[in-house]
This record gives structure tokens, C-alpha cells and sequence, in this order.
């Protein structure tokens, strides 16, 4: 795909659909598309007359979390949050303290709340006090009543004709409502998606996106793509229980252990009073426009109702245990997969959104361990129809319509093949862009892919980065992926082994290679990675670290002697410290050993972009020895003494670091991957988070 | 009885019945137990209680929040519909089976669930107002205290065996032969795999969710010897530990349905399954045991029928010395009957009993293709139950 004369690229980038450009773009510009200021002055006025964002409903679940997200945001730009709500309503915003506290601090939460006006009003009329506060954006977050939400937008829009409104709806299409939607994803104060209906993309969509939420354009329906997914797959449960009789706590657990999500804890968690009635609400009309795929189950409609929740109370904590042989387990991934393959090829057909969209949504915002476009990809063309048609012998109604067979003829497809990697190039300098927070064998493969292509295209120079979109921070392993290893250890090393090869590709296989991570933060497997490349620059504001210790793992691809290898003296001791104490640092304290340059993002555009190129940027390339280290600091100062399981990992940790640091680099990755791989298997890596994990899910 | 009740074959199944205080039922919500482990069995049969109209449930020892019966047990199985309880002590489970019989021919329903369960694990102690005591109160141990006392009688169960055999002229070595022989019965039926399609094992989670333990074998029933048998001290006459059944606790559950949805239910849909008569009586006092062979010499009299025409003969037996006047008043060898085991053998969990005894029959009848089943027991009070089934 070529998107300008000089662009090339392996698939759209998601900026794009926002109207951003690509990634190289940004690079090549050495700025970001767009400044917040100057969508803050286009959104809410210049800063002398500055308007303000009102959020109605804002004691309510997602009001009162979109207005602590807002708030915190806008308060540098000097925007007011107007919390709008009926008297009495329950203090939905004074819950949200106590999060803000841990987040800011006693004084950051005290200033954020301050900007917060709250405000009440009878429904019909508004406050006389809200026209000084000069509203000019509201978001919409009222009850799911068509017509009182209809009602609210004329009474905004006759008193502040020039008002901005989206809605937060999940129930109603934006052609029915008459405003545009920004519909956002639980949990409301700290989940950074919201899928976007807009004609075109607005200013206020590049606002959210300069704020650091991460908006994504999909198209108008009844229900949206999160809503298709979540619900749908609740109600796919619901079919198995009423086919089957398992109980619905059990069947959340087999659902968690097949795709990830917890469907009935997840309504539970939510309220299942206004969770059920959403569910059952977007069934409904989905069931109306698509047929019996998507009608809700008998006991939808109960729970609906009543509101009640789907796990017992706690007098009657499940007593009775359900297990699955193997002829029942593939029964029950039908039930499943089936609709879920299903719902998203109706997606796909109608084009909702970008492919990395429709299949990131299902990961960020409903639990899915990978998204059913990368689901369908692992299963193949084949798999997919005769899981579908399995589906429809045990669900004959569902079979009658919204079935998409014809769209697996894309499923080789760079959009479908490239989820989480894209790749851009401008002559012999490319980007590779990350979309996915953790890594995993799906980033790999497509990593794998994205450098082939670059190096068929004849790029020599490659920056390596999170995609500016669907990234905000690149947060290490997927350690799902580690569950395999906690009983097999060939397994644990195989991932190692495979995961450290592809990274040394970036350090063998282009002339020059630059990391660039720009992102809240970036640690473990993602750190690994960026080290690979013969340069890494980061944002002031990006923490880098190495967590393993604390899960515990080892460092699985590298991370034990490569960047070890990249410095000398005192340098080699912050390394170890950083391992072993899993303490993370800012990228300004990491320059000169662990990365090369720190500044603003306008500077790290810009100084990766002439590193790649060739530009003259005045930093010297670290070499990386290549033959065995044998002056290890033994003493690592600064790390406080840690429990008997801490203590354990660090051993570990260290055993490893001296071993492949012992070797030459081309036998070093077998040597970690051994010692990462024989790790996983201990108790003491069983006892830790992801050893947790792996029983509390797999383990059923 | 009527002519629109069946019952589905193959809609039905058992816990296995551990003896009492020797697993994790004791530890358990009995009730809670029954309701989760019918949605189980319901479920590996294929059947989805979304079938069921209504719920007959059977027990006889207080469980925790008994007064919301039915109701509250069907909440645990997962689907929410109306009932009641009954309780005959150890009739509990054809009481439960014949009444969920009645409300098919009554019209009210047409899938009904009989579900009978019982923990004597740990009985709960109520404690009764009693003006004739000078404590103004009584505490009784619900099962062993009732077992210890009729008030009718003001003797012992264990006493009407002895008074029944020397009644009947009982010999000790019959009975010692008797109980050897079904030991020997019930494990040629749990060898041949006969039980597996009678008996569900059950995985038990403690509060935590955590495994508490696995419901899967009749616990504590040991191979006997007939040495062994004859070395046993004699509490009453005739009787000995080893030739009375145990207390035990344990769930069994079944389906009547309307002839029209047997079709919807069963796997084998072909076998019609009816129930034909039942007769209940009361022997003199104090003469427990001779009460069933009674009530059968009733039913078949009222039937107009012989022992020949018979195909299936399964009892509850709390002793061998039931059998033994039973074999005498109806002149039935007592080989041919109980082939499957029975609840001398496996335990007596007093509610599920019968219906276990039930189910096993019915499959067995299966198994000849087809006859007459005729399923009797005694019951607190001094009396005899008694019903026949046909399976064509």
C-alpha cells in the first residue's frame, strides 16, 4: 500500500482512520500530527476565553469515571469539568477520590477535584451558574432512555446553540440520537478506549487522542464492536448453560481459560442490575437486525428483570465441581468459538472498523487474551467454518443469518495478517510500529513478517516503535504465553529461544536500527527488545524497567547480559540493579548506559529520524561485546533484602546474568533461554503472579 | 396409577452413598449438595432443567434453610420453579416418586424432578419443648436418638428385628448366609459396571472453591467373609453389625414426565416405563421387619398377581433378617432378588434410599428387556411400602 508519494506501507496505520497520517510521517515531520494546545483552543476556545466540558450523569458509573479521566487531563489547559447530575443522586464522584490519591497523590487528587464543578439541575431546565462556566463540549452520560436523552441535547443545544455533544451510549446508534458517540470501555476511570462514531474525524476525537485516551473510529449501529463481543459472548454463554446446565460460575471459568474474558464475574463487577439491562438491551436489537445469533437466552431476559446477579451469593458458594472430558471441552469451544467467529464476520462484512480495531477492542476493553480476528487467524480459513458449522448443528437458529463465510478469503491479508505490527517505509528507512502492550507469539510472528518486508523493500535503516495509537505504553511479556512453560520447560525455553532470535534480527539484519519508545512506560520483554536495536531513545516521561524479579521470571530474551554487553563499569552495576531490584528508572537516568538520548517526543522524532537516516545527531553508536565478560560487579549496591521468594528469583537472576555473560554472545541465547526456561518450572516461579495466574486459569 | 406418567429411561442417576462421617458430605449443605448435584446428573443425561416444571424433593433429616424446601433446593440446581417436600422416613423416595406421579396425572405438570437426600452425617440437634421433663427441654440427636426410640413402642428399630425373627423362627445362619450373598451381588454389580450407569461420581468444593473431596465409591463397604459373618457378637436376635445396613449420607434423583415428552427427555425413548400400584400397612408393634413382606402380599393380591409374574425384586433392607421373613411369607428365593446389591449393603441415607433402590431396578428390568419390578422396604412406624413398576 502506498499512502503518499513517498510512503509505503504494509497495511493503513490506525492514525490514519483519525485523519493523523502515518507513523514515518511523524517521524519524517520530527512532530506530532497535532498539538493538545491547539485542540483545546479549537474545542473549548482560545485560553481567554475558554469554555468548559460538562459531563451529564456524572455520578453515575461511567459519568463519574470519565469525569476523574477528563479532569485530570484538561488541568493543565485550564478546562473546567461541569459535573451535572439530579439531587440526590448517589456520590458516584467522591468514590473516585481515593483512586485519584493513589494515582496523583494527596495534593494532585485535591487540585484535580478542584477543577471539578458539580452542579445539579431538575432534568428539564439547567442551572442558571452553568452559562458563566461557558459549556462547550458535553458528554452525554444519562440514563438509556432514547427520548430523555433526545430531550437533553435540545435543552442543551437552545441554551449553548454551538455546543459540542457525544454520548457515552452503548445502547442507541448515533443516527438515532442525533449527536455523535464516544462510547467507552469498564472500567470507566482508568480504561483509555472508546469507540467513536463521528461522520468525520473531529477535533474532539484528536483531542482525546492528544490526551493520551486512545479513541477508535467504528461505524453507526445499534450496538457497537465492544457490545457485539462482550454481550455476545455472554449470551453464548447463557446458550451452553441452557444446553448443558452448567452453571454459570463454572462456564466464566472455562470461558476465561478458552479466550479470556469472564463474562458473569465481568456483569457482576459491573452492577448486574445495569449491566444485565444493557446486555439484554443490545441482544435485543441486535437480535432483531441479525436473527437468532444474537437473540438474548431465556435467562437473559430473567436476569434482565430482576437484575440479579450470575454468580451465587455467598451462603451459596458453589459446592458441586463440573469438569469437561475431551469430547465435551471441543462441545463447549463450539458453543463459544462459534458464535464469536461468527458476530465477527458480520463485522468484518460490514466493514466496522479497522482490522486492528476490531480485533484490539476485544483485548482492551473485554478480557480477550487475543482478539477474535487473531482467534480466527490461529484457527485458519478451514477451522473457522467448521467450528461455525459445528456451531449450527448445535444451534440451528443461529444458522439462518449474519453467517460471513466469504470474508476468510481476506484472512491472508496484510490487515488481517499484520493485527499488531505494521510496518512503513520512505525509501531505504522504515518504521515498525507496535500495537499490542505485551508481547507474544502473535507480535512475533507479525514482527518476523514486518522486517521481511521491509528488507524485500530494501530498507536498510529501521525505527522500531509503539503504533502512537493503540499503544500507550509497552508493558513486557504477555505472560499468558508462559503458561505452557510453568509444567513443560522446554516449553519456557522454546519461548526464550524463539522470542530472543527474533530480536536479534533488528541488531543483524539492518544497517542501523533505533528504538523509540515514547509511551508512559516500558519494561521487561518490550525493554528487551528495544535494546536490540543499535540505538535507544526515549521520552522524558517513559519508565523503564525490568519487573521479572517481582513476578518472578527470569529475562527471558536477553535481558540477563545483552544490555550488560552494550555497557562497561559503572553502567553494568545500574543493570543489575535494575534486574535484580526490578526498580524502574526515567529515561533521563538511563542514558548513557541503558539508552542513548532522553528528551521531549518532538526531539525523539527528530533525532531518530536523523539516526535512521544518516542526519548528523552527535550520538556515538555503543558497541556490544561480543566475547565473554569476565569483570561482573559482584557487588550490587542499593537492593533491599526481599522475601525468601524475592531472594530466590534474584539468585536466579543472577546465576543467569553470570552464565551468559560467561560465553560469547552467539552461544549466550541458549545459555538464558536455559536458564529462563528451567526457571518457570520451580516452585518458586509456580508460588509468584504468573505461576498464580496460570492455576487461577488454567487449572480448573 | 394413571395413564400418562412414565418415567424417562435414563433420566435419572445416584451419589454413590459414603457411610456416614467418612467423606465430604459430612461437611456439607446437604440440600445445597442435592439441588447442585441433580443439575449435574441432569446435565451428563442430556436432560436441561430447563425442562422441569416442578420439583418434588424428599428428605428426612433437618437441613439448613429446610423451610424454604423445594423452592430453595431448585435455586441451587439452577432453574427456579415451584414444589414440596415429603418425608416418610426410609419411604421418602418412592413416596416422592409416586407423588411426583400424581401431579403428571393430575394435569398440573408434565416434567417433574424427584430429588431425595439425606446427610445423617452430623444430624442436627433440635431441642423440644417437653413439660413432662423436668428440664422443660429435650435435645434429640436426629438420627441416632429416633433410631434408639420409637414412641409408638418405646423400643429400639434394631429391636424389631430381633422381635420379627424369632416371630418368623429366623436362623442366624440364614441370615449370615443372606448378607454374604449380597456383598457378593453388589459386587458383581459394581464389577460388571452395572452401577456406573446408576452412580455418578461428584468432584465436592470447600468454601474456598478448593477441591474438599470426591464423592465416588459406596465408602466403607468392604468385602465380608462368611468367617467374619458368623464371628459377630449378637446384638438383638439375629442380628449383628454385619448383617444391618449403615447410616450413610447421599443424593438419587429422577424424572416423571408425561408420556407426550418422554420422547424429549430420554436416550432410549422406546422403553416405556409406568408405574403400576402401590400399597402401604402396618405391622403389629414393634415388628418392623415383617411390615414390607406384608405390604407386598397386599399388592399382589390387589393385583391379582404372583411373585412369578415378577421379573425384578428389589427391597430396602436395613436387615437381612427382612429378608429372610420375606422369603418365607411370599416363598421367594431370596437369591433371586436384590441382584444388583442393595441398601444392606451400600448404606442407607434413609431419603435417597429407595429411590437408588428404584433406579437400579429399573435398570436392571432394562437390562432383561423388560417385566414387572417390584421395589418394597420398611419404614419408621412399623410399616411396609410397596409398589410395582413395569418396564416394557
Amino acid at each position: 500500500m502506498t499512502t503518499s508519494t513517498t510512503t509505503k506501507t504494509m497495511r493503513q496505520s490506525t492514525l490514519e482512520t483519525m485523519g493523523l497520517g502515518t507513523v514515518l510521517d511523524m517521524f519524517r515531520s520530527g512532530k506530532l500530527p497535532v498539538l493538545t494546545e491547539d485542540l483545546v483552543d479549537r474545542v473549548f476556545g482560545p485560553a481567554d476565553d475558554r469554555g468548559s466540558m460538562v459531563i451529564s450523569g456524572a455520578n453515575g458509573i461511567v459519568g463519574a469515571g470519565k469525569t476523574m479521566q477528563f479532569a485530570s487531563r484538561l488541568i493543565d489547559f485550564g478546562v473546567r469539568i461541569v459535573a451535572l447530575d439530579f439531587p440526590g443522586s448517589p456520590d458516584g464522584l467522591g468514590k473516585q477520590y481515593p483512586g485519584l490519591v493513589r494515582a496523583f497523590g494527596k495534593d494532585g487528587a485535591a487540585k484535580i477535584m478542584g477543577n471539578v464543578v458539580q452542579l445539579t439541575y431538575d432534568g428539564k431546565s439547567l442551572p442558571s451558574e452553568l452559562g458563566q462556566l461557558n459549556p462547550r463540549f458535553l458528554l452525554e452520560a444519562i440514563p438509556e432512555i432514547l427520548s430523555i436523552k433526545r430531550e437533553h441535547y435540545e435543552t442543551f443545544r437552545a441554551a449553548f446553540p454551538d455546543i459540542a455533544i457525544r454520548s457515552v451510549t452503548s445502547g442507541f446508534p448515533s443516527s438515532e440520537l442525533g449527536v455523535g458517540i464516544s462510547h467507552p470501555a469498564f472500567p470507566h476511570e482508568i480504561n483509555k478506549i472508546f469507540e467513536v462514531v463521528e461522520d468525520e474525524p473531529s477535533d474532539i476525537t484528536r483531542l482525546m487522542w492528544a490526551l493520551g485516551l486512545i479513541p477508535l473510529e467504528v461505524s453507526d449501529d445499534w450496538a457497537f464492536v465492544l457490545d457485539v463481543l462482550f454481550c455476545g459472548i455472554t449470551n453464548a454463554a447463557v446458550q451452553y448453560h441452557q444446553a448443558s446446565n452448567m452453571p454459570y460460575w463454572k462456564i466464566d471459568k472455562f470461558v476465561r481459560r478458552l479466550a479470556g474474558p469472564n463474562p458473569f464475574r465481568a456483569h457482576d463487577a459491573i452492577g448486574a442490575k445495569g449491566a444485565n439491562f444493557l446486555t439484554w438491551s443490545c441482544l435485543h436489537h441486535l437480535g432483531e437486525q441479525y436473527g437468532d445469533l444474537f437473540s438474548p437466552a431465556r435467562q437473559m431476559l430473567s436476569h434482565k428483570d430482576t437484575g440479579r446477579d450470575w454468580y451465587p451469593p455467598n451462603h451459596f458458594r458453589p459446592m458441586v465441581d463440573w469438569k469437561l472430558d475431551a469430547e465435551a471441552e471441543e462441545e463447549f469451544n463450539t458453543w463459544i468459538l462459534g458464535p464469536l467467529y461468527q458476530m465477527t464476520s458480520l463485522m468484518v462484512a460490514e466493514k466496522r472498523s479497522h482490522f486492528a480495531q476490531l480485533n484490539v477492542i476485544g483485548e482492551m476493553c473485554a478480557q480477550f487474551r487475543k482478539g477474535t480476528l487473531a482467534l480466527m487467524r490461529a484457527a485458519g480459513a478451514d477451522g473457522v467454518r467448521k467450528t461455525v458449522e459445528r456451531y449450527h448443528q448445535l444451534f440451528p437458529a443461529a444458522a439462518d443469518s449474519a453467517w460471513h463465510p466469504e470474508i476468510l478469503e481476506q484472512i491472508d491479508s496484510p490487515e488481517w495478517q499484520q493485527l499488531y505490527v505494521n510496518a512503513e517505509c520512505d525509501g531505504e528507512t522504515g518504521v515498525i510500529t507496535l500495537g499490542r502492550e505485551s508481547y507474544n507469539y502473535d507480535i512475533d510472528a507479525e514482527l518476523n513478517r514486518a522486517i521481511d518486508w521491509l528488507k524485500e523493500v530494501g530498507v536498510t535503516s529501521v525505527i522500531l516503535t509503539g503504533d502512537f495509537h493503540l499503544t500507550t505504553q509497552l508493558v513486557g511479556a504477555d505472560t499468558s504465553e508462559f503458561y505452557p512453560a510453568i509444567e513443560d520447560e522446554a516449553a519456557g525455553t522454546r519461548v526464550s529461544n524463539d522470542w530472543s532470535r527474533t530480536a536479534r534480527r533488528l541488531a543483524d539484519e539492518f544497517e542501523t536500527s533505533v528504538g523509540v519508545v515514547t509511551g508512559k512506560r516500558c519494561l521487561g520483554g518490550m525493554l528487551e527488545l528495544m535494546l536490540h536495536c543499535d540505538y535507544l531513545i526515549g521520552a522524558d516521561e517513559t519508565r523503564f524497567g525490568f519487573p521479572e524479579v517481582t513476578l518472578p521470571v527470569i529475562p527471558g530474551m536477553e535481558g540477563c547480559h545483552w544490555p550488560i554487553r552494550k555497557t562497561k563499569g559503572e553502567g553494568r552495576t545500574k543493570v543489575l540493579q535494575m534486574l535484580l531490584g526490578g526498580r524502574p528508572i526515567s529515561a533521563a537516568d538511563g542514558v548513557g548506559w541503558l539508552l542513548d538520548a532522553s528528551g521531549s517526543v518532538e526531539y525523539v522524532l527528530q533525532t531518530a529520524w536523523s539516526i535512521a537516516t544518516g542526519g548528523d545527531h552527535g550520538i556515538t553508536r555503543r558497541t556490544i561485546e561480543t566475547g565473554a565478560i569476565k569483570d561482573l560487579p559482584t557487588e550490587v549496591p542499593g537492593i533491599k533484602p526481599g522475601s525468601g521468594a524475592t531472594e530466590e528469583a534474584r539468585r536466579a537472576i543472577r546465576a543467569c546474568v553470570d552464565a551468559s555473560c560467561a560465553v560469547k554472545l552467539s552461544k549466550a541465547v541458549d545459555v538464558q533461554s536455559k536458564h529462563s526456561g528451567g526457571f518457570m518450572i520451580t516452585e518458586t516461579c509456580r508460588r509468584g503472579i504468573v505461576g498464580s495466574d496460570y492455576t487461577k486459569t488454567m487449572k480448573i | 396409577m394413571g395413564e400418562k406418567a412414565r418415567i424417562p429411561y435414563g433420566t435419572w442417576g445416584s451419589s454413590y452413598f459414603p457411610a456416614w462421617q467418612t467423606s465430604a458430605l459430612a461437611e456439607v449443605n446437604i440440600g445445597q449438595f442435592a439441588g447442585e448435584s441433580m443439575n449435574r446428573i441432569m446435565g451428563l443425561r442430556g436432560v436441561p432443567v430447563g425442562e422441569l416444571e416442578y420439583l418434588v424433593i424428599g428428605s428426612t433429616v433437618p437441613w439448613h434453610w429446610k423451610f424454604w424446601t423445594a423452592p430453595m433446593i431448585a435455586s441451587c440446581m439452577g432453574h427456579r420453579i415451584p414444589g414440596y417436600h415429603v418425608e416418610q422416613a426410609c419411604a421418602t423416595g418412592l413416596q416422592a416418586t409416586l407423588l411426583a406421579a400424581g401431579e403428571i396425572e393430575n394435569g398440573s405438570s408434565d416434567v417433574v424432578g424427584v430429588l431425595t437426600f439425606d446427610r445423617t452425617s452430623d444430624s442436627p440437634v433440635g431441642v423440644f419443648p417437653e413439660r413432662r421433663e423436668y428440664q422443660r427441654t429435650v435435645p434429640i440427636a436426629d438420627v441416632w436418638d429416633n433410631f434408639g426410640f420409637d414412641p409408638a413402642t418405646g423400643q429400639a428399630m434394631l429391636a424389631t428385628a430381633g422381635n420379627a425373627a424369632r416371630k418368623h423362627n429366623i436362623e442366624r445362619l440364614e441370615v449370615d448366609e443372606i448378607t454374604f450373598h449380597r456383598y457378593e451381588q453388589y459386587y458383581e454389580a459394581r464389577s460388571c459396571g452395572f452401577l456406573d450407569r446408576v452412580l455418578v461420581p461428584l468432584d465436592i468444593l470447600n468454601v474456598q472453591g478448593k477441591p474438599l473431596g470426591t464423592i465416588d465409591e459406596d465408602k466403607s463397604v468392604r468385602p465380608i467373609t462368611m468367617e467374619g459373618l458368623r464371628s459377630m457378637r449378637e446384638l438383638d436376635n439375629c442380628v449383628t453389625s454385619g448383617t444391618q445396613t449403615h447410616a450413610a449420607d447421599g443424593m438419587a434423583t429422577l424424572l416423571v414426565a408425561h408420556k407426550d415428552r418422554v420422547q424429549d427427555l430420554s436416550p432410549r425413548p422406546e422403553v416405556d416405563i409406568q408405574i403400576v400400584a402401590k400399597v402401604e400397612v402396618r405391622a403389629d408393634h414393634a415388628l418392623m421387619p415383617e411390615a414390607p413382606s406384608l405390604a407386598v402380599q397386599k399388592l399382589l393380591t390387589r393385583l391379582d398377581m404372583k411373585m412369578d409374574d415378577i421379573a425384578v425384586v428389589k427391597n430396602h433392607n436395613p436387615f437381612a433378617v427382612n429378608d429372610a421373613i420375606f422369603s418365607k411369607m411370599l416363598n421367594h428365593d431370596w437369591t433371586e432378588m436384590n441382584k444388583t446389591g442393595s441398601s444392606l449393603v451400600f448404606g442407607h441415607p434413609q431419603g435417597p434410599t429407595l429411590t437408588r433402590v428404584i433406579i437400579e431396578g429399573l435398570e436392571e428390568a432394562v437390562d432383561l428387556g423388560g417385566g414387572n419390578v417390584l421395589v418394597f422396604g420398611c419404614a419408621a412406624g412399623d410399616v411396609g411400602i410397596a409398589a410395582l413398576f413395569s418396564v416394557a
